[in-house]
């Protein structure tokens, strides 16, 4: 699905992220943990094409979009829920999400705000709302649903729980759970590593932009020394 | 009855600024960049509505012409001197805006002569009565229905439909935008034609009013659009519009009861500073 060949990447002279490759399988969750800037952000905005890749490759279900734009990357199948969501704050719910749906015709896009409403009650009754009077959880389901409309097949998703509510936290897992069962891709930045753990399928830990530590979410679960290494780092 | 037509000409003189001033918010909401220049549009569409109407007898068509050309120099202007220099500090664009709107006074006074163009023959110079005595050039009717007209159009297209909710999306965050797949670019050029094509719209109006066009009748709405946009509360669309017609009425009443002492700008100006003192971000801006 997703293929990551030595990527080097970062603004400026200053390298951010060293020689990382991965890949992400159909229906996986896949996280990337690590503690403040160890590189994730960098990693998932390079990917989405707002940060220049240096050198190594990105694929996408086979092609290469390393060097593509950021608008092209949504064609190939991909979106962007990022760190400290970002919603539109002056636009409505619903214009957030035709925002989302700005590639997908128009009776599709009113098939997915339907289904997206569909996921997610709360939206549906905010809908005229500005998005910037949402609360923290209910802004994540926006970005959430936003990405949503573009019929991606991976999700980027920076920093899912970080600064929400336990409930909202709750929600938001209840949703990855929802999207890893419709086939779709995830990849994971996240400090919540216990929440992470239980649902994520493979796990790679960045430590100052390099690779450290990469297994299933199993191994990563059982394994007291990385657990304690990496908290430990995260402080 | 002199209240009714002294808040009537202040509509009217507010309708032409927030023509102009409306360009100028998009650009600076947009690229916040301070764009100068775009008053330099102003003046080539009054050159433009005048030269076209002489030619072809037609005001709609020299309209339509000075809106189409003017917008195409707008995204020109923002294709070779914005865009080169986009990454660098603010005050950059601003003194090259700066210094293409003093290049294209000189260019005009080259170009056309210094003394100015006026209409052959001076359209829609009529009456219209309205109530009792009170009665507007038709010149004034024309301004104020096509202003109204013209904003309400524009702000139709940004809130209803998907490409003016795109726009709003990417003046708020272009990043976030373009990982939707709208392209910055585009949205850039059709932000320069608009704001450009309507700075065009009022020069022609202008130069229908005072029947006069010449090199420097930008140089006042150059720095009025400015104050207007900072007394909105910059890059607040909602704000221009609330300050130009503020700006526009209270001209109109200062420069009978205040007239003696000050001139129509400086009432202006003492206006912005009065209003800044009491709200620092503007009219409708965030703190």
């Amino acid at each position: 699905m997703l293929t990551v060949e030595n990527l080097t990447c970062g603004y400026g002279d200053i390298k951010a992220v060293h020689d990382l490759s991965f890949a992400v399988g159909t229906g996986e969750i896949f996280a990337m943990l690590g503690a403040n800037g160890a590189g994730k952000t960098s990693t998932i905005m390079c990917l989405a094409g707002h940060v220049a890749a240096m050198s190594g490759s990105v694929s996408l279900n086979g092609t290469t979009i390393t060097n593509q734009p950021a608008q092209a990357r949504v064609g190939h199948g991909m979106a962007l829920v990022p760190e400290g969501r970002r919603v539109f704050a002056e636009l409505s719910v619903e214009e957030n999400l035709v925002v989302g749906g700005h590639t997908v015709g128009g009776p599709e896009l009113t098939a997915n705000l339907e289904r997206i409403f569909g996921h997610f009650p709360r939206l549906a009754e905010r809908k005229t709302q500005a998005a910037g009077s949402l609360s923290g959880g209910e802004q994540q389901m926006l970005a959430i649903g936003r990405a949503l409309m573009a019929n991606p097949q991976l999700v980027l998703i920076d920093e899912l729980s970080l600064g929400l509510m336990p409930k909202a936290i709750d929600a938001c897992y209840e949703v990855l759970q929802a999207l890893k069962a419709d086939g779709l891709s995830i990849l994971l930045v996240e400090q919540n590593t216990t929440r992470v753990l239980d649902i994520a399928d493979q796990v790679i830990v960045l430590e100052s932009g390099v690779k450290s530590w990469e297994g299933t979410g199993a191994d990563a679960d059982g394994n007291a020394a990385l657990l304690e290494a990496y908290l430990g780092t995260a402080g | 009855m002199l209240y009714l037509e002294l808040f009537i000409q202040g509509i009217i003189q507010g309708s032409i600024y927030a023509l102009i001033a409306l360009g100028l918010t998009l650009v600076y909401g947009l690229l916040r960049i301070l764009h100068v220049a775009h008053a330099a549009l102003f003046t080539l569409g009054g050159y433009l509505g005048v030269l076209v109407t002489n030619a072809t007898g037609s005001l709609a068509l020299a309209m339509l012409v000075a809106m189409v050309v003017c917008g195409v120099v707008g995204m020109g202007l923002y294709k070779f001197a914005y865009e080169p220099i986009l990454g660098s500090p603010p005050f950059v664009p601003l003194i090259a805006s700066i210094g293409l709107f003093i290049a294209s006074e000189e260019l005009f006074r080259m170009i056309f002569g210094p003394y100015g163009l006026s209409y052959a023959v001076p359209p829609l110079s009529g009456q219209v009565a309205l109530f009792g005595t009170f009665s507007l050039r038709q010149a004034e009717v024309l301004v104020i229905v096509l202003s109204f007209a013209m904003i309400a159009i524009l702000g139709w297209l940004s809130l209803k439909t998907r490409t003016g909710i795109a726009w709003r999306a990417t003046v708020a965050d272009p990043e976030i935008a373009s990982s939707f797949g709208i392209d910055i670019q585009k949205v850039r050029y059709l932000n320069f034609f608009i704001g450009s094509a309507l700075a065009a719209s009022a020069g022609v109006l202008v130069a229908v009013l005072n029947n006069l066009v010449e090199p420097t009748m930008g140089s006042v709405p150059s720095y009025k659009a400015l104050a207007i946009i900072v007394l909105g509360g910059l890059g607040s669309v909602p704000g221009t519009l609330a300050a130009s017609v503020a700006l526009g009425v209270i001209e109109s009443f200062g420069t009978i009861y205040a007239g003696n002492f000050m001139d129509r700008d400086a009432i202006a100006f003492a206006f912005l500073i009065l209003v800044l003192m009491a709200r620092p971000q503007g009219l409708l801006g965030k703190a």
